[in-house]
């Protein structure tokens, strides 16, 4: 059989696979997080998120961290929280609350 | 001052995660709903894509487009929150590769096995796929068709799927991929209870005083219901966790008790337990007197290989594995008197103090236990077993049907629950636990369906791993596979998949919204709309049922699994595929199309148009001319009606969160079989398994089987495979994801430095994982998230340019037929 497609050959080498696709971008994200750790290692743990960039420790309870981030890039955010997710002590991450939109006046108005 | 827009966005980002702070407490209304109104965002709710926990999220439609999703703050599952994955919901149906238009093989202008994939109309597939479908059917008969579905149709898609198949075209040959992910937990409840899913909730979470965790690693898989265990845990100190592997991960990190035990020993460890609770004198004997009885199965039941392997030869009871017979207690306490201490300890390989404390656990009258597991258990070639008999641990001690009692199976899929188990899509079932085996069971369908009798075959069709063998062999010709990935997740793919695939004698159909490798094997591949692109109902773990609308459209010419089923049934006729007595007997049946007779039966066509609600799209509704959705569930919810599988009204799901079955006058169930909680147990009852016609479960004795496959000498090491934190299953949705892709872009061979460090491997270097069957090239990972000890291996499944299922072992369960993913023998080679 002549082949057309994915051939054997291509299935046995692995070749068949797509690779990620461009998605959308905007300007501006903003989220929140809940962080679960284990107690003993929060406090290491609140330092190295308060050493993120575009991270904001909103609130710390004994194993509980609230997180609002920040990013312009699409995606970057649950990148981070991915990052976040996978630290020792963490047991989990978990984003509550995104919004993306364009912001032509970023600045601080008053 | 003012905020900024900025800050204005951030502090309602705050608010809504601390509303979310607490899982525990009610659920509130949704802080985000003020606060975004002025965002031209139209907010409406469905549950979540992805694994079987069933969290409910809030979508964002603007233009026409997902542009944002959270977790709701109403859903009783995930209270606000939403795992890694579930944040890039808004995200999965927007990859620049989504399949718009169907694709046939063709050659000159027409279709032709070794054509190129060629953009065509609906009528042209459809009608190449009727004429293969009709030649096979006239030279074979119906066994020769197939449909391989999946735990992510919707209980609507999955509900046409079988009664197309069963009463229309008249063959069992329809199976879910869900096979290969809950197989052995159903049949385990249908075997001890008489019933299949849970009988406890999610609610146990907040309940339980400990949490056994078998073979499961919820801190990847199932991150939500990992959260609530882990607020119970921290915020009750007298909680323990126990959590059995056979390699450590990330939720040995909270672990009281980490148990690493040898592959396959968990059987001997469970009867460990057993003998633990009867030596110790903990046994509830009121409970075991009143809600049980004993039964011994049927041993040396062999693997579920071909019936010409070694093996299967070999084993003495694999003509008949699931069989049972009755015993008494004190035989089942002399078979589990076998399991010490000092010989489950040497078997497993675990340290005597943590079997104790393990088995302490469940003995401790006074501490409540949530059991867990999921693919640790179920893809198990003793599966079934394993199931019953952790079981066995809760009925021995009477802790069951309580809150905070409560074993309790995992699922993987979204509708793994409510589609493939509650509706019947595997091969031997029909809706309500009902099988087409049982005559009774038949006519109930055939009157409910409203077709004669005797259309339904009587006997059950291929499972998973049969359809690729007979597809291999050439005895299976027609086969459509729907909302799954499967050359991908097949077991030993390249030698029992593929090659079925690309027979010339086959033709075969694929509808999905990505080309993955199983669409590009195909014959034909039909563009499918996904999730809220389609208006559904999905089955969580906790037997909730939840509904959504459709709330964008999908692109192209995509259209869901339901449109494509309905329509593809128009092109035949009950002359075409019914037999002449039947139709001799009952002749007001010629002439009809097998749409007619399925989908304009005067029940699923009852509901107009009109009362599907104003503000949504309903695609298929509008293209048929009534409310397709309506019709099939109230049709389907008729079969469980009054007796345990009770749904609500339709239109309810669409007001709720989801409610858990049975739900009797509105209200749900939360715990089953016990009297007060389950309006099916009558008063005075206390507890009654009403399952089973004696109200009584089944405690069964088995003993520990070894694997089908053990490392040796040249195959020197176990390879167990799985799933990461940020893909799921295949990868067809996730790796589309940039910043899911980016965290974890390949699979990897997690190993430990010592095994790596006697092959002369070096962290990060290729290697070759090598087994009897295939092999891939990938990195070994020594100081990653998993660390397994000495003599095991791990490799994840989502990444479709190393498949690691050409290296597995279609070994199956041969009471499930569930593929074992967890057990086989590799070597691991330099490059």
């Amino acid at each position: 059989m002549r082949s057309t497609g994915p051939s054997r050959r291509a299935l046995l080498k692995g070749r068949l696979a797509s690779g990620p696709v461009p998605m959308d971008v905007s300007t501006v994200h903003i989220s929140s997080a809940i962080v679960t750790v284990l107690p003993d290692l929060r406090n290491s743990i609140l330092r190295r998120l308060s050493a993120l960039p575009g991270v904001e420790i909103h609130h710390a309870e004994s194993f509980k961290i609230v997180v609002v981030l920040e990013a312009e890039e699409a995606g970057a955010i649950g990148g981070r929280l991915a990052e976040i997710a996978t630290w020792s002590g963490v047991l989990s991450a978990n984003m509550v609350f995104e919004q993306k939109e364009q912001l032509p006046d970023s600045g601080e108005a008053t | 001052m003012t905020l900024s827009r900025r800050n204005l966005l951030k502090a309602q980002a705050a608010a809504v995660a601390m509303a979310a702070l607490r899982p525990g407490r009610p659920a509130q209304a949704q802080a985000v709903a003020g606060g975004i109104g002025t965002l031209q965002i139209k907010w409406s709710k469905a549950p979540c894509r992805f694994c079987g926990t069933g969290c409910g999220v809030m979508v964002g439609v603007k233009d026409g487009k997902v542009v944002a999703t959270h977790g709701d703050t109403l859903a009783e599952v995930n209270r606000g929150l939403n795992c890694i994955k579930g944040y890039f919901l808004s995200k999965i149906m927007y990859g620049a590769d989504r399949l718009t238009t169907p694709l046939l093989r063709k050659k000159n202008g027409v279709y032709a096995k070794d054509g190129d994939l060629t953009p065509v109309g609906w009528d042209e597939a459809f009608d190449t796929m009727a004429e293969r479908a009709k030649a096979v059917l006239k030279a074979k008969g119906p066994t020769a068709i197939g449909m391989f579905g999946s735990g992510q149709w919707t209980v609507l898609e999955g509900y046409a799927a079988t009664k197309l198949m069963r009463a229309g075209l008249r063959s069992n040959n329809l199976d879910p991929n869900a096979r290969h992910c809950m197989a052995s937990a159903a049949f385990a409840f249908m075997r001890t209870f008489g019933m299949d899913e849970p009988m406890g909730c999610y609610d146990d979470f907040e309940a339980a005083d400990a949490f056994v965790l078998w073979g499961s690693n919820m801190a990847e898989m199932h991150p939500i219901l990992w959260t609530r265990l882990a607020d119970r845990r921290l915020s009750h100190p007298h909680v323990k966790v126990a959590v059995l592997s056979t390699f450590t991960n990330r939720s040995s990190d909270l672990a009281d008790i980490p148990i690493v035990f040898k592959p396959g020993t968990d059987l001997a460890i469970l009867n460990f337990i057993a003998n633990h609770i009867i030596t110790t004198g903990r046994v509830n004997q009121d409970f075991v007197r009143n809600h049980a009885t004993f039964v011994k199965g049927a041993t040396d039941i062999g693997y579920g290989l071909r019936t010409d392997h070694p093996l299967e030869q070999a084993a003495t009871g694999a003509a008949n594995p699931g069989a049972t017979q009755p015993i008494d207690f004190d035989a089942y306490a002399a078979f589990v008197k076998d399991y010490t201490l000092d010989k489950t300890s040497k078997l497993s390989g675990v340290e005597r103090g943590f079997l104790q404390e393990l088995a302490e656990l469940y003995a401790d009258p006074d501490r409540k236990v949530m059991s867990l597991w999921t693919m640790g258990f179920n893809q198990h070639v003793r599966g079934v077993w394993a199931n019953q008999l952790v079981y066995n641990l809760h009925l021995l001690t009477g802790k069951i049907s309580e809150p905070g009692n409560s074993p309790f199976s995992l699922t993987g899929q979204p509708s793994a629950c409510g589609t493939a188990r509650e509706v019947g899509t595997f091969a031997h079932r029909l809706p309500a636990d009902m099988i087409v085996a049982n005559p009774e069971h038949r006519k109930k369908a055939e009157e409910i369906w409203r077709i004669p009798s005797g259309i339904i075959p009587p006997k059950p069709g291929y499972h998973a791993v049969e359809q690729d063998r007979m597809l291999h062999d050439g005895k299976l010709n027609f086969y459509w596979i729907q909302v799954n990935n499967n050359l991908q997740a097949a077991p030993n793919n390249s030698h029992e998949t593929y090659p079925g695939y690309r027979n010339p004698d086959n033709f075969i159909v694929v509808s999905d919204a990505y080309p993955t490798v199983t669409a590009m094997a195909a014959d034909c591949v039909l563009p499918a709309a996904m999730w809220v692109e389609k208006e559904g109902v999905y089955g969580n773990a906790e037997r909730r049922t939840h509904a959504w609308r459709q709330l964008v459209n999908a692109p192209g010419e995509a259209r869901s699994d339901l449109w494509q089923l309905m329509e593809f049934s128009k092109r035949f006729t009950t002359d075409e595929v019914w037999p002449v007595e039947v139709l001799d007997q009952n002749p007001n049946y010629r002439g009809k199309s097998i749409y007619e007779i399925v989908f304009r039966n005067g029940q699923v066509d009852k509901f107009p148009v009109g009362e599907i609600a104003t503000d949504y799209e309903n695609q298929e509704s509008k293209y048929f001319g009534f409310y397709v959705q309506k019709g099939l569930f109230e049709e389907y919810a008729s079969f469980g009606r009054g007796h345990g599988h009770d749904l609500g009204a339709y239109d309810t799901y669409h007001q709720v969160r989801g409610l858990r079955w049975p739900v009797v006058d509105g209200k749900e169930t939360r715990w089953r079989y016990r009297e007060g909680y389950d309006p099916f147990v009558k008063a005075g009852k206390g507890v009654d398994f009403y399952g089973n016609p004696d109200g009584k479960a089944r405690i069964i004795a088995v003993p520990y089987e070894p694997p089908a496959e053990a490392p040796d000498k040249e195959f020197d090491i176990w390879l167990v495979t799985g799933r990461v934190l940020e893909h799921w299953h295949s990868g067809s949705m996730t790796m589309r994801v940039p910043e899911l892709y980016k965290a974890f872009p390949s699979a990897l061979c997690f190993m430990h430095a010592e095994d790596a460090r006697a092959r002369g491997i070096n962290q990060g270097a290729e290697v070759r994982v090598v087994s009897r069957r295939g092999e891939i090239r990938t990195r070994v990972e020594t100081r990653g998230r998993n660390r397994p000890p000495r003599g095991v291996i791990f490799v994840p499944w989502f990444d479709a340019s190393e498949l690691i299922n050409k290296v597995t072992l279609d070994a199956t369960d041969p009471i499930s037929k569930q593929t074992d993913f967890k057990k086989c023998a590799v070597k691991v080679v330099p490059v």
